[in-house]
């Protein structure tokens, strides 16, 4: 099975919309890999904003984000639709 | 204080703060998000809960009028439009979204244990005092600039107050309208993950229903900015009392009416004392905080997060600063002219509106350039 790369941001208590845009920017940059899946962006935030902005962004630019529960905050997975 | 007029509006205001600030909380329903993202992100979402708060308060405000439930109309507290106006709400669409949030939005988001809404916090209530310094030439170039005395639309437009009701049942139809059409096309819901989500429509009807609950009991819409010149200004007198003590604007009593449930006139103003302005606006204040508070406990999402870039705390201080100042231009906040004084069609509020929208446009480009990177 082929090993997925994660790139891991922490964006806690930062101004809005500072996760949207950052993890936006993150993934421009790493576009292709994202694309081809063997790279995944794994953001870890407090926002709860993110959490509904995030997945509907990433979606319109053929990503699928995943949304999970972590210690007192969230955990939002973006990777290649499959 | 401790008249029986009070007690009705403080336990009032304490309530519907306590349910705004655990719904704003729940829904992260942020004015400042509806128009930054309008300018950043092309996103039209947030603004289309606002479209909607607005679209149900305006018949709900003329039905309570006509009903005579809703009195004094227009509320108190609102001034004629001027260019003050104008250019205070440019200076609070700026200041707002480098803050983060509006003079709410910081309170639910300070509640819900941001730091940098703490120091926005701050900011707000420093620029909020340090507008008393300038208050005499404000108010000068204020009435210089007026637009006359009209306090509504329908006022000034010198029409009926039942023609008022035809443009606004036009607008509830278009409401209607547009709700259907948007719900069907499913532009008022988007897929929310946070646990406890509260969808944002619910969230629009929620704080319209809050809006109308405090007018009929208090008098007037939901309000808060005063206090936070009041707030500033006890602060400031702990340190330097006489200065306080001379400046105008913390002598002025600004508000002065008969709350429905009362049989006598009350007052109050921006100065430290315990008045009107306290009973109505420090429990809502209060109200949005511990909402907001409890609403973060219960879903276990309290937590302070203060390792974040310098610049963050800069953006914040100077962006709280500048909309508490800008408040007191305007004066009034975005919960008041937006939820309150637009369903009435009030010209400041309408200005105030026409200004927020290219403040938080140059603020947006300001938070990209300086401080998110």
């Amino acid at each position: 099975m082929e090993k997925v790369n994660s790139i891991h941001l922490d964006i806690s208590g930062q101004i809005c919309p500072s996760c949207l845009l950052l993890t936006l920017k993150e993934l421009n940059q790493h576009a292709a890999a994202v694309r081809e899946g063997n790279t995944e962006i794994v953001v870890t935030t407090d926002d709860r904003q993110a959490t509904a902005t995030i997945p509907d962004a990433v979606s319109k630019m053929g990503y699928v984000a995943e949304v999970s529960r972590v210690d007192a905050g969230y955990r939002i997975r973006v990777s290649a639709k499959r | 204080m401790g008249e029986s007029p009070f007690l009705l509006i403080a336990a009032t205001s304490a309530v519907a703060g306590l349910v705004a600030g655990f719904v704003m909380h729940r829904s992260d329903f942020c004015v400042t998000a509806m128009f930054r993202d309008l300018f950043l992100l092309r996103d039209f979402f947030l603004l289309r809960m606002l479209v909607l708060l607005v679209v149900v308060s305006a018949p709900a405000f003329e039905l309570g009028r006509a009903a005579g439930l809703l009195g004094p109309y227009p509320f108190p507290l609102l001034g004629p439009g001027s260019l003050a106006t104008l250019i205070g709400g440019v200076l609070f669409g700026i200041g707002m979204v480098l803050a983060g949030g509006c003079v709410v939005g910081t309170l639910y988001k300070l509640g819900a244990g941001s730091v940098v809404a703490a120091v926005a916090f701050l900011g707000l209530l420093a620029g909020s005092a340090l507008y008393a310094e300038w208050h005499p030439w404000w108010s000068a170039f204020a009435r210089a600039t007026a637009f006359g005395p009209a306090i509504t639309l329908p006022q000034w437009l010198n029409v009926a107050p039942a023609a008022l009701v035809l443009p606004l049942a036009a607008l509830g139809a278009l409401g209607a309208l547009y709700l259907y059409r948007s719900q069907r096309r499913g532009l008022l819901t988007r897929p929310g993950y946070a646990t406890g989500h509260i969808p944002p429509w619910q969230a629009a009807l929620i704080l319209a229903a809050l809006g109308f609950v405090s007018w009929l009991f208090i008098g007037m819409p939901l309000g808060i900015t005063t206090s936070y010149a009041k707030l500033g200004a006890t602060l400031e007198a702990l340190v330097w009392p006489e200065h306080v003590a001379g400046l105008a604007y913390f002598q002025a009593q600004g508000l002065n009416y008969t709350p429905p449930f009362a049989n006598t006139p009350v007052s109050g103003g921006a100065g430290p004392q315990l008045d009107a302005i306290a009973a109505i606006q420090y429990p809502l204040i209060i109200g949005i905080i511990l909402g907001a508070a409890v609403s973060a406990l219960l879903v276990k999402e309290w937590r302070l997060h203060w390792r974040i870039p310098p610049r963050h705390y800069a953006s914040a201080l100077l962006g709280g600063m500048l909309l508490g100042a800008a408040a007191r231009m305007v004066p009034g906040c975005n919960i008041w002219h937006l939820w309150g004084g637009v369903p009435i069609l009030a010209v400041q509020s309408l200005l105030f509106l026409l200004g927020i929208l290219p403040g938080a446009w140059i603020g947006s480009r300001l938070l990209v350039r300086f401080v998110i990177r």
